[in-house]
């Protein structure tokens, strides 16, 4: 019963609009004080300070400040104009071109909100000249940019990792696979889209115009790769990768492109620094809301509960599945992750699933989260450079989320395709 | 008076801003130091230690930014929907919900930084954990300042209907 009470009172003022950390700290104390008096009240503070202490989230505003340095450096130029030369003789060239550069855009940058900010600014633009309707320039930037959650680096595999107490570096690995082929199914519902619509092809191939324009990205191109290769190889940890990327961001910036523009670059650190804070205060929330379920052993009750019913691990992935997908609708991404992840890792270790696979479930129904109305912070951002309704734009998103979906049941149900690489690389 | 807390805003804004910069490069900087280190063979061993302490800076001291740039997660659609006359008093209890939790983390971080005087860092046995946690009550009271200098607009938004947050998003524009 308190725990039901506990519940809607979060609901409740999460539904007055209170932020979402905030109402988990509020139930959290009133639960804390109810059953255990005033006196608990000092321990509020000292787990609301440890819960943001923790090393391997560090990870996240480095890696955010480097995608933000490279950004400022114009990174995105070089990309666009590799992709274009490599891919724009396709029919729907330029769709094929926000994909492809969302691909290579993914290695560099941890988070899909900053990745459509950074290429639809430019690519959407570019879409609605060239003839392309708005709302289908929107989806196409919208759904491709979630490629940057599944391909690494990726912040809400980073907290995953943390809330699951998992390896950070091998779902980065296990993301590799399910992002190219998610890449690759966007790009044919856009080649689709572009045969029946008579979308136009932008440039011949000119192998030397490919050459030339991979010469101008190669820096860009390569140094994630080393950096990831680094963290893979178990010669940084992720921390300390994030920390080499921003190194090689501002190389970049200062010495080979000399572009780097302060004015972008100090907006960037404070959106960085801003976008942190806010995942870290529900992080350290929910350390707080954490110690008293774990004192009531919620997640342990909630896991008996199912696991009576049925401990068939792939029904168990349908329901877990389900509930994401839900969760997507309504929540952040990051707040989705930090709430339920602690929640549900003792029935996905009752129900024999691996973490990592299970990470890599979460991430994907994450990333359609992304897409999926009424809260959708890429899809929203992406509409709101294309200046169109954000339900007019899904009508046409749902063919792209099909192939996301598409991509999630694989990932769910053949393990092989997350995992094999990850076995491969580590045994 | 509508000037003063304008400005008054306006100028906070730029000192938290500043101040989350300069722990963002901290940051960086100290963490880079200690993959150097490491890599030389010479650990430095409190690295982690700070770069934690660091981070915890960050979060707090970037909510109170947070909560000015109204960046904070949450769930407006619904109070965006409901007549004027209970719009406002909800936005109230919102906000007095809000500011009280602050208020009492503040209070109780206050009290704990007592307590935590003769305890320090593990690998810096000269930095008093008093020192180190003392951003709860600071970073708890700034979040205070950021949400009661929003306040005028809050209220605005809530009478007018206009989305929550819009005269932020405008003035941010």
């Amino acid at each position: 019963m308190p725990i039901l009470l506990l519940f809607v009172g979060v609901v409740g003022l999460v539904l007055i609009d209170v932020p979402i950390a905030v109402a988990l700290g509020i139930a959290a104390v009133v639960a804390m004080v109810t059953s255990q008096g005033t006196d608990t009240l000092p321990n509020v503070a000292l787990v609301m300070y440890g819960g943001a202490t923790s090393f391997p989230l560090l990870a996240i505003p480095l890696f955010i400040l480097a995608g933000a340095i490279m950004n400022a450096s114009g990174i995105s130029r070089r990309l666009i104009a590799f992709a274009s030369a490599l891919l724009g003789f396709i029919r729907g060239g330029l769709s094929m071109v926000a994909i492809g550069t969302s691909l290579f855009f993914a290695e560099i940058s941890g988070s899909a909100v900053a990745d459509v900010a950074a290429l639809g600014s430019v690519l959407i633009p570019a879409m609605e000249k060239r003839g392309y309707p708005p709302a289908f320039a929107a989806a196409v930037m919208s759904s491709s940019a979630t490629l940057a959650v599944i391909i690494p680096p990726s912040i809400p595999m980073i907290l995953y990792a943390v809330m699951a107490d998992t390896s950070v570096v091998r779902l980065f690995v296990a993301g590799i696979i399910p992002g190219i082929l998610g890449g690759f199914g966007l790009m044919a519902v856009a080649y689709w889209f572009a045969r029946r619509y008579n979308f136009p092809v932008e440039e011949s191939l000119d192998w030397r115009n490919v050459r030339h324009t991979f010469r101008e990205a190669s820096w860009a191109l390569t140094l994630p790769l080393i950096i990831l290769g680094g963290i893979f190889g178990g010669v940084v940890t992720a921390t300390e990768g994030a920390a080499l990327a921003v190194v090689a961001a501002l190389f970049i910036g200062l010495v080979i492109y000399r572009e780097l523009d302060w004015r972008h670059l100090k907006q960037a650190i404070i959106d960085g620094a801003v976008q942190t804070a806010v995942v870290m205060l529900l992080v350290a929330a929910s350390a707080l809301l954490g110690v008293y379920l774990t004192e009531q052993q919620v997640p342990q009750k909630l896991a008996g509960a199912i696991i009576n019913v049925t401990s068939n691990k792939w029904v168990v992935l349908a329901i877990l599945n389900l509930l994401f997908l839900m969760l997507g609708l309504f929540l952040h991404s990051a707040a989705a992750i930090i709430l339920t992840v602690p929640v549900v890792m003792p029935l996905v270790n009752a129900a024999g699933i691996d973490p990592v696979h299970f990470g890599l479930v979460v991430t994907v129904n994450l990333g359609i989260g992304q897409q999926t109305p009424p809260v959708a912070s890429v899809l929203a951002t992406a509409c709101a450079i294309a200046k169109e309704d954000i339900w007019a734009v899904t009508r046409t998103n749902v063919y792209f989320v099909a192939v996301l979906l598409a991509v999630l049941l694989l990932v769910t149900y053949v393990p092989a395709i997350p995992l094999s690489l990850v076995h491969l690389f580590y045994g | 008076m509508v000037d003063r807390i304008a400005a008054l805003r306006a100028g906070f804004e730029r000192v938290m801003e500043w101040i989350v910069i300069a722990l963002m490069l901290v940051l960086f900087i100290e963490v880079t130091l200690g993959v150097v280190f490491r890599m030389l063979g010479r650990p430095l061993v409190w690295y982690d230690e700070v770069a934690s302490v660091l981070l915890a800076w960050l979060t707090y001291y970037g909510a109170s930014l947070a909560a000015l740039k109204r960046a904070h997660i949450g769930f407006p659609g619904l109070v965006r929907r409901l007549p004027p006359r209970i719009r406002v008093p909800v936005v109230l209890l919102a906000e007095a919900s809000t500011i009280g939790f602050f208020v009492l983390l503040a209070w109780v971080g206050w009290t704990v930084l007592g307590v935590l005087a003769t305890d320090y860092l593990v690998s810096l046995p000269d930095v008093s954990n008093q020192y180190v946690q003392s951003v709860i009550p600071i970073g708890a009271a700034l979040f205070v300042v950021a949400e009661s200098l929003l306040l005028p607009d809050t209220l605005r938004d809530a009478r007018t209907g206009r989305p929550p947050g819009a005269a932020v998003a405008e003035r941010l524009r």
